[in-house]
């Protein structure tokens, strides 16, 4: 059976894609999964940063497509910690004209003969990259922050998803600050559901973790002490089909209680 | 004397229009899909060769495709390597509106089921009724009058061709714009309150809300 092509977008830049990407793939190879995670930003890569493989890079995206590597095979990166995780980077010095739509369902209908998750980082913005990005998946996961921007630029990315026949994307609603909803300063999940009305797949804490991980190149999904690690677990966990209640952030079921519901949606 | 109901399949043509957007197919919206679908299978047999391949738009007007529907408009597609990237251009187009007309509606109501969404716009001659939410960013344009049974949160413009009968109806109006006919109003600023279903029509000059 064909492995999943999930594609993680946003719209807005910084909101948490590639952490995402980093998190949810190395919390699949951990679960024993074959993945491949795509970082489909090309001249602005940074997946590879993320997990710590900077230096292991040969060949990247653009020499696939343009079959200056003789077999996909070559350009996978594997991972330092996992043997059934590996990353296929953007090329940094093209920009995202280097690669058609067409030539990437051609490289990820390969990759997910293979893999059980071909996971792809979408740029920013709607322009040719995100139709690169988006051209091979048949899943979306929409990331993003409790802003009234980042928001706006979901919904408009869903609705550019529909046009692409990814009719019921996911949400990940990345860096909640439980204080700040609490003293009416931040929008809560009710809030971003009142608007874009789809499924939530996860609710990420603003966790300085993140910082910390992502400087040493160590997804925060393998640190137990870590709050987000634990959300991106359970995150991946509901990806597999578990039911797995949202977690409180901070031991208050008071807002969280109400997360319940929208596990089935609106 | 006997009339047959359909006109024959081979008498019928599809249109495919190079928009801005794309290549689009253009399905008219009467007689049945399934008719439509054998015109179009045995027209790109004759012009095998000119749709080998590529991605194609489908306009479809207000016609809804049950998934049967569409399972088999992917199937005689593909046997020409035809892939479909999206639907209604004409409907959702954001720009210049006029430009290109869409197949007049067959009812004069378009209605949209489900959200209109952040750059989605959507324009009819006749009366538009959303079953979902209209969101910020998301813009409707009707002739006629504009119904939105969730949340009214973006932009609405009834009686766009000078009707100043038309009414915006919203279970919950909230909108970033309205218009009517010829005139604005921006939204106050604080409506925090008011709940239920709201009417915005034209008196004297200006647009007044009210409860419904
Ligand atoms: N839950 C979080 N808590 C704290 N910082 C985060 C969190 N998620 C992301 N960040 C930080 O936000 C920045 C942008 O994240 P990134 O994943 O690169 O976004 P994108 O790929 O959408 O541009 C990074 O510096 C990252 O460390
Ligand atoms: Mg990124």
């Amino acid at each position: 059976m064909a492995g999943r092509v999930i594609v993680v977008t946003s719209g807005k830049g910084g909101v948490g894609k590639t952490t995402t990407v980093a998190n949810i793939g190395t919390g699949l190879a951990l679960r024993h999964k074959k993945v491949v995670m795509i970082d489909a930003d090309i001249g602005l890569r940074n997946l590879d940063v993320v997990m710590g493989l900077e230096n292991r890079i040969i060949y990247d995206l653009v020499d696939v497509a343009e079959k200056t590597c003789r077999s996909i095979n070559k350009a996978l990166i594997k991972d330092k910690r996992l043997s059934n995780l590996y990353l296929l980077p953007a090329a940094q010095t093209r920009n995202k004209d280097a690669i058609s739509p067409e030539q990437m369902v051609a490289i990820v209908d390969e990759l997910k003969e293979e893999f059980d998750y071909v996971l792809v980082d979408c740029p920013a913005g709607i322009e040719r990259g995100f139709d690169n990005a988006v051209a091979a998946a048949t899943e979306a996961i929409v990331v993003t922050t409790p802003e009234v921007s980042a928001v706006r630029d979901a919904d408009r990315i869903i609705g550019l998803l529909q046009e692409k026949e990814i009719y019921e994307p996911v949400l990940i609603l990345n860096r909640l600050r439980p204080d700040m909803v609490r003293k009416g300063d931040m929008m809560d999940v009710d809030d971003i559901n009142d608007i874009l009305a789809i499924k939530l797949l996860g609710i990420v804490p603003d966790d300085e973790e993140i910082i910390i991980s992502t400087n040493k190149g160590e997804p925060a999904v393998l640190n137990n002490q870590s709050k987000a690690g634990e959300a991106f677990r359970n995150i991946v966990r509901r990806m597999e089909g578990e039911e797995v209640p949202f977690m409180s952030v901070n031991g208050e079921p008071g807002i969280f209680g109400r997360f319940l519901k929208l596990l089935n949606g609106k | 004397m006997f009339v047959p109901a359909t006109r024959p399949v081979h008498e019928e043509q599809l249109v495919f229009k190079g928009l801005k957007q794309g290549l689009t197919l253009f399905v008219p919206e009467r007689d049945t899909f399934g008719h439509w679908l054998e015109v179009l299978e045995r027209q790109l047999n004759q012009a095998k060769g000119f749709f080998q391949g590529g991605a194609i738009l489908v306009e479809l007007g207000e016609r809804q495709l049950t998934p049967d529907e569409l399972a088999g408009l992917k199937k005689v597609l593909a046997q020409y390597r035809i892939r479909i990237k999206g639907f209604n251009p004409v409907l959702r187009k954001k720009n210049n509106p006029r430009s290109e007309k869409r197949p007049p509606a067959s009812t004069g109501v378009l209605l949209v089921k489900g959200t209109v969404r952040n750059g989605q716009r959507l324009e009819n001659e006749g009366d538009i009724v959303v079953k979902g939410d209209l969101n910020p960013g998301g813009e409707l344009v009707a002739t006629g009058d504009i119904i939105v049974l969730g949340a009214l949160r973006g932009i609405a413009h009834a009686g766009a061709g000078g009707n100043v009968k038309a009414e915006i109806i919203a279970f919950t109006l909230a909108p970033v714009q309205l218009r009517i006919a010829h005139i604005f109003s921006r939204a106050p600023e604080e409506r925090k309150g008011r709940q239920g279903p709201e009417i915005a029509y034209i008196k004297g000059e200006k647009i007044v809300v009210e409860r419904l």
